[in-house]
Formats: C-alpha cells, sequence, structure tokens
C-alpha cells in the first residue's frame, strides 16, 4: 500500500493491476450481496422475466408453434435472459442514486483504491447477475422442453451471450443514474425499455410485425443477442447475430463510457447531502 | 375550499411533477399499440379484428397500473408523517383516502380517454349505441375504484414505498397476461382453460367487449356486477380499516 499509492488532488489512491483486479471483485461482490437483499432487483431481475417466460410460453406457445413451427421456447428463453439483464440493470440503477445521497459513493471513493475500480466492479456485478439469472431461465426453459441441437456444450455462449449487452446497457444506465436527476431519468428509461420488451424477434418472428416496423424489431438491441441465443440453441450459425450484438455492445460501451466515469466521480466527489 | 378539493389538488400537483398523470395517458396508449402491432396478426381472435378484441384488457391493465401507483401514493403518505399530520387537523378520517380515490377517478378517466381514443385509430368501435357506452364507462371505473381501494389498503398496511407497488406487479402481470383479454381460452393449453375463463380480469374484459360489440348476456353482465360489487365491499371495508388502525 505504501510503495504503490501514488498522492494527488489530495486523494491517495493505487495504480497496480492486482489492486485492481483485488478491487473490482471486492466492488462486485458487495453489489451482489446487496441486490440478493434489494426486492427492487430481486424481482426485475429474477422473478419478472421468470414469470414472464411461463406467461408467455402459456399464452403464445400455440400460435407460435401454428406460425412458425418451431416451439416458441427458442425465442422465449433468451428473450427473458435479456429482459432480466436490462430490467435487473434498471433495478440496480434505481439503487445508485440512494447509495449516491447516503454518502457511500464518496466513502469509497476516499480510500486509497485504483479509480477504475468502482466502474468495472459495477460492470463485474452487472455481468454476474446477468449470467446468473439467465442459468436459472435456461434451467426453467429446460424443463419446459429447450434442447440444445448441437449437445451441452452450447449451453455455456448461449448464458454469456447476455453478458455483452448487459454490460452495454449498464454502461448506460449508470451514466444517466449517477447524474443529479437520476431516479427520475432510469424510472423513465425504464418506461422506454418496456417498449422494447414488445418489439423483439424473441416473441414472436418478425415478419409477423406490420413491414414499416419490421426493420427496428430486428435492429432494436434485445433482438440480435435474442436471435444469437436461438441459434446456439438450434445449432445454427450465430456469427452474424453475434457480431450485431457485440457491435451493440461496444457502441453502447463507447457512447456512454466517458459519461459514466465523469458522472460517477462528480457523484462521489459532491454527492453527499 | 373544503379539506378534500385541497387534498385531490395536492395529490395531482404531485403527480404531474412525478409524471404519473402522463404514465396514465402513456400506458394504455403502449400497452395497446404493442399488444396490437407485435401479437395482433399471431392471435387468432375469429371475425373480431384485434383492436376491438383487446382495447379491453388494455383498459383494465391501465386501471391495475393506476392501482399499483396508488398503493406507493398511500404508502408515502402513511410513512411521510403527513398522514399523521392530518390526523391532528379537524377534517374526517377518510378525507385523506377520498381525496386519493377521486385522484384515481380522474386519473382512470385521463386512461379510459387515452386508450380509446388511440384504438379507434386503429378502428375499435362503440357499436351498441349510448347506453352501451354508458355501461361500458361505468364497469371500467367501478373496476378501477375496487383495485385502488384495494391498492390503497395493501400500501397503508406494507409501511414501505418501492415494495408495494412491486409486490402488485407479478399479481398484475397473471391476470392481464392469462385472461381471455388477450387471447381467446383456446390459445391456452387445456388445463389453464378454467382459470383463464372464470378470473376477474376476463370476466370483466368479456364484457366490456360485449358491451363494445353491442351485445352481452345477462349472466356475463351479472357476473361482472357481482365481481366488481364484492371488490369495492371487501377493498373498501379494509381501506377504511387501515384508515382506522393507526389512530
Amino acid at each position: 500500500m505504501t510503495t504503490n499509492t501514488a498522492v494527488t488532488e489530495g486523494l491517495p489512491y493505487q495504480r497496480s493491476l492486482t489492486a485492481f483486479a483485488r478491487q473490482s471483485t471486492l466492488e462486485a461482490g458487495r453489489l451482489l450481496r446487496r441486490w440478493r437483499r434489494d426486492p427492487i432487483v430481486a424481482v426485475q431481475a429474477l422473478l419478472f422475466p421468470t414469470f414472464l417466460l411461463v406467461i408467455y410460453k402459456l399464452l403464445i406457445g400455440k400460435a407460435v408453434l401454428a406460425v412458425t413451427g418451431s416451439d416458441s421456447l427458442y425465442g422465449l428463453v433468451p428473450m427473458c435472459a435479456v429482459v432480466g439483464a436490462i430490467f435487473g440493470t434498471l433495478g440496480a440503477g434505481l439503487a445508485l442514486p440512494a447509495e449516491r445521497e447516503s454518502g457511500l459513493l464518496t466513502r469509497l471513493w476516499v480510500q486509497p483504491i485504483h479509480r477504475a475500480s468502482s466502474l468495472t466492479g459495477r460492470l463485474l456485478a452487472e455481468a454476474v447477475r446477468t449470467a446468473g439469472s439467465a442459468v436459472v431461465l435456461t434451467a426453467f426453459g429446460v424443463a419446459l422442453g429447450l434442447r440444445f441441437a448441437d449437445g451441452w456444450a452450447a449451453a455455456l455462449p448461449f448464458v454469456l451471450v447476455p453478458v455483452m449487452i448487459s454490460v452495454g446497457v449498464a454502461t448506460a444506465v449508470i451514466a444517466i443514474a449517477v447524474r443529479a436527476d437520476g431516479r427520475a431519468m432510469v424510472t423513465w428509461l425504464g418506461a422506454g425499455c418496456v417498449a422494447l420488451l414488445f418489439f423483439n424477434t424473441g416473441v414472436a418472428p418478425a415478419e409477423v410485425f406490420p413491414s414499416w416496423l419490421q426493420p427496428a424489431v430486428r435492429l432494436q438491441p434485445m433482438s440480435p443477442t435474442i436471435e444469437a441465443m436461438r441459434g446456439l440453441a438450434e445449432g445454427r450459425p450465430v456469427l452474424w447475430p453475434l457480431l450485431q450484438a457485440g457491435i451493440w455492445a461496444v457502441g453502447l460501451v463507447a457512447v456512454f463510457a466517458p459519461a459514466a466515469v465523469r458522472g460517477y466521480r462528480t457523484a462521489a466527489e459532491t454527492g453527499c447531502r | 375550499m373544503s379539506a378534500l378539493t385541497a387534498l385531490t389538488l395536492r395529490t395531482m400537483s404531485g403527480t404531474l411533477r412525478d409524471a404519473d398523470l402522463l404514465f396514465a395517458v402513456l400506458a394504455p396508449v403502449g400497452c395497446f399499440l404493442g399488444f396490437t402491432l407485435a401479437l395482433g396478426n399471431l392471435i387468432d381472435t375469429g371475425r373480431m379484428t384485434y383492436p376491438q378484441y383487446v382495447l379491453p384488457v388494455v383498459l383494465v391493465q391501465a386501471m391495475l397500473f393506476g392501482a399499483m401507483t396508488t398503493a406507493d401514493r398511500a404508502a408515502r403518505d402513511r410513512l411521510s408523517g403527513f398522514g399523521v399530520r392530518l390526523r391532528t387537523l379537524p377534517i374526517p378520517v377518510v378525507t385523506p383516502l377520498a381525496a386519493r380515490m377521486l385522484y384515481c377517478l380522474i386519473r382512470a378517466v385521463v386512461a379510459l380517454v387515452a386508450g380509446t381514443a388511440v384504438a379507434s385509430m386503429f378502428g375499435f368501435r362503440m357499436a351498441g349505441g349510448l347506453g352501451y357506452a354508458v355501461l361500458f364507462v361505468t364497469i371500467v371505473l367501478a373496476f378501477a375504484m375496487a383495485v385502488c381501494l384495494g391498492a390503497d389498503a395493501l400500501g397503508s398496511r406494507i409501511g414501505s414505498v418501492e415494495s408495494s407497488s412491486q409486490l402488485l406487479l407479478i399479481p398484475q402481470l397473471v391476470l392481464v397476461l392469462l385472461s381471455t383479454g388477450i387471447a381467446p381460452a383456446e390459445s391456452f393449453p387445456a388445463w389453464l382453460g378454467p382459470f383463464v375463463r372464470y378470473q376477474p380480469v376476463s370476466q370483466v374484459t368479456e364484457t366490456l367487449r360485449g358491451l363494445a360489440s353491442g351485445h352481452f348476456t345477462g349472466v356475463g353482465l351479472a357476473v361482472t356486477a357481482a365481481w366488481c360489487i364484492a371488490l369495492l365491499a371487501l377493498f373498501g371495508c379494509l381501506a377504511l380499516r387501515m384508515q382506522r388502525r393507526m389512530r
């Protein structure tokens, strides 16, 4: 600690990569333990998508089978995994203003930590939470009849694909939630995401939407992830949807990361009221 | 200005700020567009067009959303100490509850108008004439009042602002999506049929749909009226009891 601690702007911080890795994991662990007890995150990341999966399967299962000839589970399980990722992130985003107002962000910021570890820790926690709820949802899907055509090896990438979009969305949510009006903005973002819930290729194939809406349905951030997961389960080529999902994730991170870094710093340095 | 008016205006100015009134407009419009555009071509509703079929459940869902935000407001009034402060004033104990319910009624009318307006653009018609339309509106508003009273009682009881509306999210979702409001009972697996047919949202939406297209059965109307009156009585008593509890 003493040898590797630099002092600028009056606050000591660390630069070593080991400190960065250790502190990111610590922050991620703290968040995960916190989220486990937060009813909003628990409901939105796990309970809500699980119910959505079961209910949608009951509601449109027959109709999708009649229209497309394939089981609706192959679209619904991916969709619900992505829904869990996005809405869990939003729930976590709602908790961020409280951490800022209680002074917790500031308290952690004045520790001699690696400066990037707060943000990377948060993203790491989001990634772990997303993969976790994807595992639960996939298990539910398997119980309902989902099968991997190319064997169980595809199950691992299957639960890891939603992590990409989750990290992208989490960066955007952090950038928005750390603003002074964060709570209201995240609520509005949530309302916007409900629209994505209807207009994606998981519930119904793109062809059943009105033709003017189809490009939007195919290109919106959830759909490529859903298609990649569907491809993995059905044993079809996944390179193109995976690439699209990657572009969405990288794009979201690239656009929102600077604002997230700056906003987090401002929130931590001025946050406590 | 009477206490009721003052407290209702207070609630309204609060919901203009936190955009609940805007949400009252956007929720039915968004849900209607979502259901119609995403599921319209997928679900077979026979001779009836999908907008005509789905609007009743969109309205019912908007009323349930309204109930969720009511739960939050009741919890906030209880927790903020404002409720305690009101109890020291020389006004009837039920006035704060009545003011919240009056706001719910206004919100329900707003949502009803917004939902019906957007559905008319997609071809929804009140085919039955004025009498049917009045009955349609009465049922929607009675249902809204019933669920709002229930949510108010829950919000007053639960004592946590954020968890009360979250608690209502899942039951709301189950009742709306597993009903004949979105798809006819034949679309569901056979074992689920009885629940889908006889749960309150299905009964209410079926009656509303009948009224909108100008024909209904006396039995259906009686069942819907019974549901609305029973829920109003039950939740009304509960909500009143909650007001008394901490005196």
